[in-house]
């Protein structure tokens, strides 16, 4: 799971959740690779996130590189940026560990890079 | 496959995914953009990562419902060949490999679920394709997604032994 999905993820499905986002991480391992940089991808999906979501689970799983708590001004011409961006988001993957709700605390397992959401019947 | 390369997704996600052979094409096809699956079956999710990496492409893979853990608006692209055979109400809410098939009455108990659900997945730009038979009543279907102030088109009609198939192309 990359960190750009946990960007998407929410438990707010859940019976007696609001928001459920966002999901706390917990990483067990992390897996880094390469993945073909491109900055008008980056800079055209950087509105659509939700920056200190990603700033703080970056941090939270000691990958933040550096990234500043408020996003630059002008980042689509900054290059540097964009790839700092481009490795937090798609280059690092957490491969097993958890998922939490902030609210309920509800664990949702990731294993071999996929986090299991499926909810039970009373949950939902 | 134009359509969508035309569409310049940033998004795509395709639910159930199963052995993963359509969004790992569509990952192949589509390098701008990030391509998504869900399926509800563990095995297929194990299935739709194994292929993609196989296959060289990158897909993020959620063991979920649906899209019901996502966030809401943000795909371009959705593809669902959904479990449209007509069955018993009881196989579509089953734990076994009969939910990857079984829609119960018209066999469209899924199908309304997800469509109830559409408006609030797709991006402002979005295209949701969607897979039918005859007996899901294609017609009403399209009907009633008017009634919800989509465009609809059928793109593509094909006549298999036991099956006619239809596929909509949904769009705002």
């Amino acid at each position: 799971m990359k960190l750009l999905t946990h960007n998407m993820l929410t438990s707010k499905c859940m019976k007696g959740v609001n928001i459920g986002y966002p999901l706390k991480i917990k990483a067990v391992d992390l897996k880094e690779s390469e993945v073909d940089f491109n900055p008008d991808f980056i800079s055209r999906i950087i509105p659509k996130l939700d920056w200190n979501v990603l700033v703080s689970a970056a941090s939270s799983i000691g990958k933040n590189e550096n990234l500043p708590e408020d996003l630059l001004p002008e980042y689509e011409k900054n290059t540097e940026f964009l790839k700092r961006v481009h490795h937090v988001l798609l280059e690092v993957d957490v491969v097993n560990g958890e998922l939490i709700c902030p609210e309920s605390g509800r664990k949702f397992p990731i294993n071999n890079g996929i986090p299991n959401m499926i909810l039970n019947e009373d949950e939902v | 496959m134009s359509n969508i390369v035309q569409a310049n997704p940033d998004f795509i996600v395709e639910i159930g995914s199963g052995s993963g052979v359509i969004i790992t094409a569509l990952a192949a096809v589509l390098k701008d953009a990030r391509c998504f699956a869900t399926d509800i079956n563990p095995e297929a999710c194990i299935a739709t990562s194994n292929t993609s990496i196989l296959n060289n492409v990158s897909v993020e893979v959620c063991n979920m419902t649906l899209l019901t853990c996502f966030k809401e608006y943000l795909f371009d692209v959705i593809v669902f060949n959904p479990p449209y055979v007509v069955t018993d109400t009881e196989e579509v809410f089953g734990n076994g490999i009969a939910r990857a098939w079984a829609g119960g009455i018209d066999g469209c108990e899924v199908i309304n679920q997800f469509l109830k659900l559409l408006p609030n997945l797709m991006s402002s730009k979005g295209i949701c394709y969607l897979l039918l038979i005859k007996e899901n009543k294609p017609l009403e279907i399209i009907n009633m997604l008017y009634g919800m102030k989509f465009n609809v088109d059928i793109v593509k009609q094909r006549k298999v032994p036991c099956e006619h198939l239809y596929v909509l192309k949904i769009y705002k």
